[in-house]
């Protein structure tokens, strides 16, 4: 799970327009260019070559020859396959859910307030979030087990749970990987929320205001439709980070002693077919088949939202 | 798999720690090993007993160990300046950890970085480093002599015999006894059962006359290596090529309709002693385990350093016998063993190491070795230290002792982790209230699908 915080959202909304003349045109080019090169060689490092390696790897034999689908075929069929996607989507489901609904609804009481109320409160959301990754997941399991957890009356009496093994019931892990998420990963969200919603011009407020609309229809009707971008935007980071699930159940299998099985989620079992089972091109196909999984997810959520699309 | 064997001096500390190792534990699963850099320089020679392998002792060696397998290391680089031992230290792949497998096929893919010597946690290791795709450890004989090699006790070098060849030494043996409090079974009147009936009806006794009292737990990782292994279920039998995966034998159903009502009666619960809940509510001031069949290492590993249980209370039986049935057998849970890396470039440094760890190093007292060493002669003054241990409530060692030569043969180590399987099947849905019988089944077709997965051919 990485921090969204800071990276960068689209800023269309606010470009001036009228700049389209071919000299400003060649200038920005150049421009554009020099602030993509230094990011380049790592793209292709890291990012476009492990991935025609992990294409070449999933559409050929271990001794190099074509295969087909083969590979696909046979992880599909292995008994773990089923069971860890069905984990990834329930997972990715509950918290983008979550996500859309608590990030932007507090964005927007946030944006509501006092402008040093809402400092202080976009302070204390960001808090959980610098607890990044594995640290996050180890300080979640001290919570989740009631034998040592500070939050022990509430597994008790609110949830009725005993032990630590009850905390992390299987029909329960979805759950609990996806408030771990959450938790760790919504304050950033809120504040590149609140950032989008000071980019909505404030005669737009002001007119919303003269005109009679109230607070609930100025964040509805006006507010709302002008982040779609943003939501959307963070909708296809979150779908990617969420199908790609590792530490999480990974840390939870060490620590509850195999309780959870090893290979919970799709990464898992792609990472236990390579390293157990030296099967590296049945790992490389798991990992084609979450890329396209992610890929028509980008592509849905695009052309619904029309990210890309340019006013005017 | 969860061989916490022998977790020793990490048990001593207080139960937050020991949650926070286990994790941090767990973190190094990920794959951060860290380095305990324990080198000295070159200068004089080596005090070792002589190895057969070829080659001079000395130059530098990389040996991978778990945390309690530390102090082993240490003192070796200590004893041998000319050696220049680095240490490295991981999670022994406790719970089906993957580092090493990880590890192994990343030094064969870039063809470097193999250690010289690695201990592992996991009895079962040796399997898959024995075969492709690894192919990490080398064959033993001719690296130590066979008058050394023939002191371990032959169900031991079975064990590490893969293919006709020997691959490893265990450090130390990990057979199932009966533990139990003398104080307690005294104080309610119960005499010391010598079979698994009699144990039972102390069960049911305990749960109406002596409620919050145990006799055992079933939710260890292994677990079925208790209970299962001892009583010769069939669960991972080698027929040839074929392997025996057979949950419908009545050498498991009876068993498991054994544990069933003790499991429900609370007598025996689906808890392992290595979570803080299981310290917090049996052990301590609390002293409710009246009785516990496990390893010989639990001795003050489990007793003394997690449950902080008084001491003049446990001692050890033997383990117990199925009705009249003989011969008695017992599982066995762990027994850590000792590779040597095939690609070593000091093979003979590297069998010096494990010679000297396994037959060599015994220091007194509190840096005891935790386990009972798998080397004879050493185990005889490791009892005997024992014996005089006043933790006991009696002396433990001829139960041990006894209870060594009796590990059943049939159930055969295999290349993939069984116990995270009984964890992820049986004890979660035990938790749930489910019982054990009727898990049994789906146990068995869980074990299946594994072994087929790793490769096997199952027959049932």
């Amino acid at each position: 799970m990485s921090s969204p915080a800071l990276t960068s959202a689209p800023v269309e909304a606010t470009r001036p327009r009228g700049l389209h003349g071919a000299p400003v045109r060649g200038r920005r080019t150049g421009a554009g260019v020099s602030f993509i090169l230094p990011y380049l060689p790592f793209l292709i490092g890291f990012g476009i070559a492990p991935m025609i390696y992990a294409l070449v790897l999933a559409f050929t034999t271990s001794s190099g020859g074509w295969a087909g689908a083969g590979n696909f075929t046979r992880t599909f069929k292995d008994y773990r396959f089923l069971p860890a996607f069905e984990h990834i989507l329930l997972y990715t489901g509950v918290w983008l859910g979550t996500l859309i609904v608590f990030v932007v609804g507090l964005a927007l009481l946030l944006h509501g307030r006092a402008n040093r109320v809402s400092t202080g409160f976009r302070f204390l959301f960001y808090l959980p979030g610098a607890l990044a990754g594995a640290a996050a997941v180890l300080v979640w399991l001290f919570m989740l087990d009631p034998a040592v957890s500070p939050f022990s009356f509430l597994e008790h009496n609110v949830f009725g749970v005993q032990l630590f093994v009850q905390s992390i019931a299987p029909g329960k892990l979805p759950f609990v990987f996806a408030m771990i998420a959450f938790w760790t990963g919504a304050g950033g969200w809120i504040v590149v929320m609140y950032g989008a919603l000071n980019t909505i011009p404030h005669e737009l407020d002001e007119a919303a205001r003269i005109d009679g609309a109230g607070p609930f229809t100025i964040a509805f009707r006006l507010k709302l439709p002008l982040i779609r971008k943003w939501i959307a935007y963070m909708l296809i980071l979150s779908f990617a980070t969420g199908t790609q699930l590792f530490i999480e159940p990974q840390l939870v299998n060490e620590a509850s002693l195999g309780l959870v099985p090893d290979t919970w989620s799709s990464n898992q079992l792609a990472y236990q077919l390579a390293f157990r089972y030296g099967d590296f091109n049945a790992a490389a196909a798991i990992t084609v088949d979450l890329l396209v999984i992610g890929l028509l997810a980008a592509v849905l959520i695009v052309t619904r939202t029309g990210l890309f699309r340019r006013e005017g | 798999m969860a061989l916490r064997a022998f977790r020793g001096s990490a048990l001593l500390w207080p139960l937050s720690r020991r949650l926070r190792q286990i994790m941090l534990t767990s973190l190094a699963a990920v794959g951060l090993a860290v380095s305990a850099g324990a080198c000295t320089s070159s200068s004089s020679t080596s005090s070792a007993p002589a190895s057969s392998a070829s080659g001079k002792v000395g130059g530098s060696l990389t040996v991978w160990v778990d945390s309690v397998r530390l102090p082993v290391a240490q003192a070796y680089a200590k004893a041998h300046p000319n050696v220049h031992v680095r240490i490295v230290t991981f999670d022994g792949d406790g719970n089906g950890a993957t580092t090493m497998q990880t590890k192994i096929q990343l030094w064969n893919r870039t063809g470097s970085g193999w250690p010289d010597v690695i201990f592992s946690e996991q009895v079962n290791d040796p399997v898959w480093m024995a075969k492709p795709p690894f192919n990490f450890a080398a064959p033993i004989k001719g690296l130590i002599p066979q008058s050394i090699l023939s002191q371990w006790p032959s169900p031991s070098t079975t064990q590490c015999t893969i293919n006709g060849t020997q691959y490893c030494l265990q450090d130390n043996l990990a057979q199932v006894v009966l533990w139990y409090n003398k104080k307690l079974m005294t104080q309610f009147g119960y005499t010391v059962p010598t079979t698994w009936q009699q144990w039972a009806a102390i069960g049911q006794k305990v749960a109406t006359q002596h409620p919050g009292y145990i006799i055992g737990t079933s939710g260890e990782s292994f677990s079925h290596w208790i209970y299962f292994w001892g009583n010769q279920c069939p669960l991972e039998k080698l027929q040839g090529s074929q392997l025996l995966i057979n949950t419908s034998d009545t050498h498991c159903t009876e068993m498991a309709s054994l544990l069933t009502p003790l499991i429900k009666n609370g007598t025996v619960p689906p808890l392992s002693v290595f979570t803080p809940d299981f310290a917090k509510k049996y052990g301590g001031a609390n002293d409710k385990v009246l009785m516990m069949p496990g390893p010989s290492w639990y001795a003050q590993a489990v007793f003394q350093a997690t449950l902080h249980i008084p001491a003049g209370q446990i001692t050890a039986a033997m383990p117990l016998q199925w009705k009249n049935e003989t011969p008695v057998t017992t599982g066995q849970v762990g027994g850590g063993p000792w590779i040597i890396s095939r690609h070593s470039k000091n093979l003979a440094t590297a069998a010096d190491f494990v010679q000297w760890a396994t037959t060599v190093f015994n220091p007194p007292g509190a840096n005891a070795r935790p386990g009972y060493p798998a080397y004879e002669p050493l185990a005889n003054t490791w009892l005997k230290a024992l014996s005089a241990n006043p933790y006991f409530a009696a002396d433990p060692t001829p139960a041990m002792k006894a209870a060594a030569s009796l590990i059943w043969s049939g159930w055969n180590l295999v290349t993939y982790p069984d116990q995270p399987v009984w964890s992820n099947t049986v004890v979660t849905q035990l938790v749930a209230g489910k019982s054990l019988s009727s898990l049994m089944p789906a146990f068995g077709h869980a074990l299946s699908q594994a072994a087929q997965a790793a490769g096997y051919q199952v027959s049932q």
